[in-house]
């Protein structure tokens, strides 16, 4: 299973950079999917992927972009495995089974036996024990520490067994367990060479369908057949990860045949579609893209909680706390314009927060907010927002937040390189200015944007969610105890008790039987729907482009190599 | 000569200390966080954060933390001895200051620019990684420029006002105008893809053995060479063309013209010696405009040179890379002007160092 929240900053990163979409995750249509070789396989070939970015460094708990993983994953085992198709947790990986105490809070896995270092080590449970000591050890500069929250203990009751115990309840806890596995045999046992191990640049040893070969950074990554890879050695000889930072370059050499696989952007999807020797395959990112909306003043952001877990009144934001502002601008947005015009059709409208490909906790019910311009100005006027001097922009008179005669300028904001987001800015500047606001729209780079968005600084941002998982709690950017200025991702400081207690509900719900927590997500989506935290703009829609040369291909959402080792050259 | 040259290397030491200075305030300043960059991600705690921060020493004050670049020492409130005392980090506590200094037995007046926050290797590994990259493509960048800028600027000053001179003076505009990435581009898609005579991009042909191979080095260089230098070309036709024009109206021109001397050695022994002598100013500094305007060439053709490096440095706010890359840069410009000036003196007798 991979880290999927892992690709937020990464993505967010690289399309800051290059507009590059996410090569990866959840399908709409598929296209042109190969029927698997039924006689003997064709032995040789090697697949080039193009990449934007290159890996940073080839040690699982260290890395923490997506280029890194897409190289490392290859070597690395993990506890559990992922459904290419679904995203659901299955036992495909070292986990061949789990049991569940009845209380829910101690998970007894049982592994794989006879899978083998390169080396000829047998991965056991010491590897994943030590990984996670790792990650404890205050000898291991790691963001991934969070993922020990709530854990009480790691237990190894014998090399094939693995006892985690919680603390309490989390449905989706298990996430938090996917991690690459270290070969512990080759680190110091007290963890002190885990930060600058020659290991973590050519990883020496690989328990997985490909061993690494060669790193040329900002080059190429090469790796080679694992003759002893537990599910059988891949029939192509190797794997290359090449990085082309271009887009349109990116394009040129997929048509070249020089790469076999790049993610295509929405203007490039023509190119591929005509080509005979291209497959493309399209589906929905499990990501979205919104128009935040601070409800509290940039001026004086707050913690949304004290020390003690008590809710702390914000100092509201003097135009954007008003809910006819907000039901305004989301009325007055053209969304099939946008998908269109902007997305190029490569979107789809979405309601709430929870997105379709999660279907058990998606609520089809909940229709998306109209585009109808004449509503959106009446509801202004309604809440006394109106042009009193002729101006064309509307003034406070009257209005529920602001003080008398304010004008409703409203700063907008996006990360600068990503074109998109700059024609989306444009259109709803546009959009909106033509019913009286004045919205100042900028591109600003985006690690000040980050500083801006966290900061809490802002009035109104563009910006996007990528590798949301296949769980739908995302507490962190709705509940108070993430409204933190400086660090919480809930930076649009949105405060609703009510959520606070649904989103707790809803991961702890004992036996986390789905059709339960259905229910709590429900009444979630309709809030968040209701009360317009975010202007949810358009669903994710990823496209990746490949070449036909291997047979058995069968990409899916989650995974595209998901059985690379079946693949065979196209004769 | 020699001690000009040490003067003159002598006098480098202030400017590297301010340029250390003035950079470093700016870098540390400015607006972005290279933690929050690297932890924009919802599942990561804020003490974990805090942590990293504290473990990089991203929480002292600049000054500080400057300090600690040059020196390799860091000093911290209280005693912290545990937390930070590790076999390559020695650290005491000085009880009448109530502080912990830790030597870290690198900084750069020691020679060591530092870790790398984005990749954990050292700057300097990351320099020389690249170095050999931009350094390839920058020389045959700048050999092409002069093979083809110089005598294109004299034959245009010799036809002065014919149709080659016009042309060339266009191609100039031309040239100086066309944006990398379009022309790039353009390359890539006519000689790459539909043509398909050159590679599109990188330095080598990537396979699983990656064997060295000349040819195949030469024809990945083609392109970005000749993107690299148009640029240079069209600087330094124009250049060339002003020199010689003024060149061939001296009177010493006049006299070779007259004892029957052939046109060609007039134009390239006679004129062209003597308009050769101010390229040299500009040929110091020219160097690094190469190196510095490869970033886009870089990109464009997935080279992976040093521009391409510092770019991506400063947008993931990796400090000590950055650090690394100008002051590198800053001492290549020291030295390259130190040669310009050096050279001025080899080709003018009449200049005195």
């Amino acid at each position: 299973m991979k880290n999927k929240r892992i690709s937020i900053l990464a993505a967010l990163l690289v399309s800051a950079l290059l507009l590059a979409a996410c090569p990866q995750p959840v399908p709409v249509a598929e296209t042109a999917v190969e029927a698997p070789a039924s006689d003997a396989a064709v032995q040789g070939g090697v697949w080039v992927e193009g990449s934007s970015a290159d890996a940073t460094i080839l040690n699982p708990i260290l890395a923490s972009d997506s280029a890194s993983f897409d190289v490392l994953g290859w070597f690395f085992p993990s506890l559990l495995g992922q459904d290419p198709f679904s995203g659901a947790i299955v036992p495909t990986e070292m986990a061949e089974s789990w049991d569940v105490s009845e209380d829910g809070l101690i998970w007894t896995f049982h592994l794989q036996d006879g899978v083998m270092w390169s080396d000829g080590e047998q991965v056991t449970a010491d590897d994943f024990k030590f990984t996670y000591d790792a990650i404890a050890s205050d000898l291991v500069e790691t963001p991934r520490k969070a993922n020990l929250d709530n854990i009480a203990s790691i237990d190894v009751l014998d090399p094939l067994t693995i006892q985690v115990t919680y603390e309490e309840v989390k449905c989706d806890a298990l996430n938090n367990l996917g991690l690459g596995w270290l070969p512990s045999h080759l680190y110091a046992e007290d963890f002190s060479d885990v930060m600058d191990s020659p290991l973590n640049e050519e990883p020496a040893v690989s328990a997985g369908p490909f061993i690494f070969n060669e790193w040329i950074r900002d080059d190429n990554a090469t790796v080679l057949r694992n003759d002893t890879y537990w599910k059988g050695a891949p029939n192509m000889d190797g794997w290359i990860y090449k990085i082309v930072p271009d887009a349109g370059a990116r394009l040129a050499q997929l048509q070249t045949g020089e790469l076999d696989l790049i993610g295509v952007q929405p203007e490039q999807l023509t190119t591929v579609q005509l080509n005979p020797d291209l497959n493309l395959h399209k589906f929905q990112d499990d990501g979205y893209s919104y128009i935040g909306l601070n409800q509290a003043n940039p001026e004086n952001p707050q913690a949304g909680q004290d020390e003690d877990g008590n809710l702390v009144a914000q100092d509201p934001h003097p135009v954007l706390s008003d809910l006819a502002v907000r039901q305004a601008i989301a009325h007055a947005l053209d969304y099939d314009a946008i998908i269109s015009k902007v997305y190029l059709g490569q979107g789809y409208q979405i309601a709430s927060n929870v997105l379709p490909a999660v279907g058990w906790a998606h609520d089809p019910s909940l229709q998306p907010y109209a585009f109808d311009t004449e509503l959106a100005s009446q509801i202004l006027d309604d809440a006394s927002w109106t042009d009193s001097d002729g101006d064309g922009v509307r003034e406070c008179n009257g209005c529920a937040t602001a003080e008398a005669g304010a004008t409703l300028t409203i700063r907008l904001q996006t990360n600068a390189g990503n074109t998109t987001r700059e024609d989306l800015g444009a259109l709803v500047q546009d959009q909106l200015n033509s019913i009286g606001f004045d919205i100042q729209f900028e591109a600003i780079e985006f690690g000040t944007l980050v500083g801006e968005l966290l900061g809490q600084t802002f009035d109104m941002v563009i910006i996007g969610w990528t590798g949301l998982g296949t769980d739908p709690n995302d507490d962190s950017f709705w509940h108070t105890k993430f409204d933190t200025p400086g660090s919480g991702f809930n930076f649009v400081s949105y405060q609703n008790p009510r959520i606070d207690e649904l989103l707790e509900q809803a991961v702890s719900v004992p036996g986390c039987a789905t059709d339960e927590r259905a229910t709590f997500y429900h009444e979630i989506q309709k809030i968040i729907h209701d009360d317009i935290p975010y202007v949810f703009v358009t669903g994710s829609v990823g496209n990746t482009g490949y070449s036909k040369k291997f047979n058995g291909t069968d990409p899916g959402p989650w995974s595209f190599y998901h059985n690379v080792e079946t693949w065979s050259l196209a004769q | 000569m020699a001690r000009y040259i040490v003067r003159r290397l002598v006098q480098a030491i202030p400017t590297l200390l301010g340029v250390s200075l003035i950079s470093f305030v700016i870098v540390y300043n400015s607006p972005g966080d290279p933690i929050l960059i690297r932890t924009f991600d919802p599942n990561i705690t804020q003490e974990t954060r805090e942590i990293l921060r504290r473990q990089l020493g991203l929480d002292q004050h600049w000054a500080l933390q400057y300090i600690g670049w040059l020196t390799g020492v860091t000093v911290r409130g209280g005693d912290v001895v545990e937390e930070f005392d590790r076999d390559e980090i020695r650290c005491s506590y000085f009880p009448g200051l109530n502080a912990t200094f830790c030597d870290s037995g690198g900084g750069i007046l020691r020679g060591n620019l530092g870790t790398s926050i984005a990749t954990n290797q050292t700057v300097w590994e990351r320099l020389v990684e690249r170095m050999w990259a931009t350094f390839q493509l920058g020389v045959s960048a700048l050999v092409v420029s002069l093979l083809v800028g110089v005598p294109l600027g004299v034959i245009s000053a010799v036809r002065q006002a014919s149709i080659f001179d016009a042309s060339v003076r266009v191609l100039a505009v031309v040239g100086n105008a066309l944006p990398a990435f379009w022309f790039g581009l353009l390359l890539i898609y006519f000689f790459g893809v539909v043509l398909g005579w050159l590679p599109t991009g990188g330095m080598r042909t990537v396979s699983l053995t990656n064997e060295f191979d000349l040819a195949d080095r030469i024809r990945h260089l083609v392109l970005p060479t000749i993107v690299l230098a148009v640029g240079g070309v069209a600087l330094i036709s124009r250049f060339m063309r002003t020199e010689t024009l003024e060149v061939i109206r001296t009177d010493y021109i006049r006299m070779a013209k007259a004892k029957g001397v052939a046109a060609s050695r007039v134009w390239f022994v006679h004129a062209l010696r003597n308009a050769l002598i101010p390229l040299m100013t500009i040929l110091g500094p020219g160097i690094l405009g190469i190196l510095s305007g490869a970033v886009i060439t870089e990109t464009i053709f997935s080279w992976p040179g040093m521009g391409r490096m510092t770019f991506s440095a400063a947008v993931q706010r990796d400090y000590p890379t950055v650090m690394g890359t100008v002051m590198f840069f800053s001492l290549l410009t020291i030295l390259g002007n130190l040669l310009s000036d050096i050279l001025y003196g080899v080709v003018d007798p009449r200049v005195r160092l």
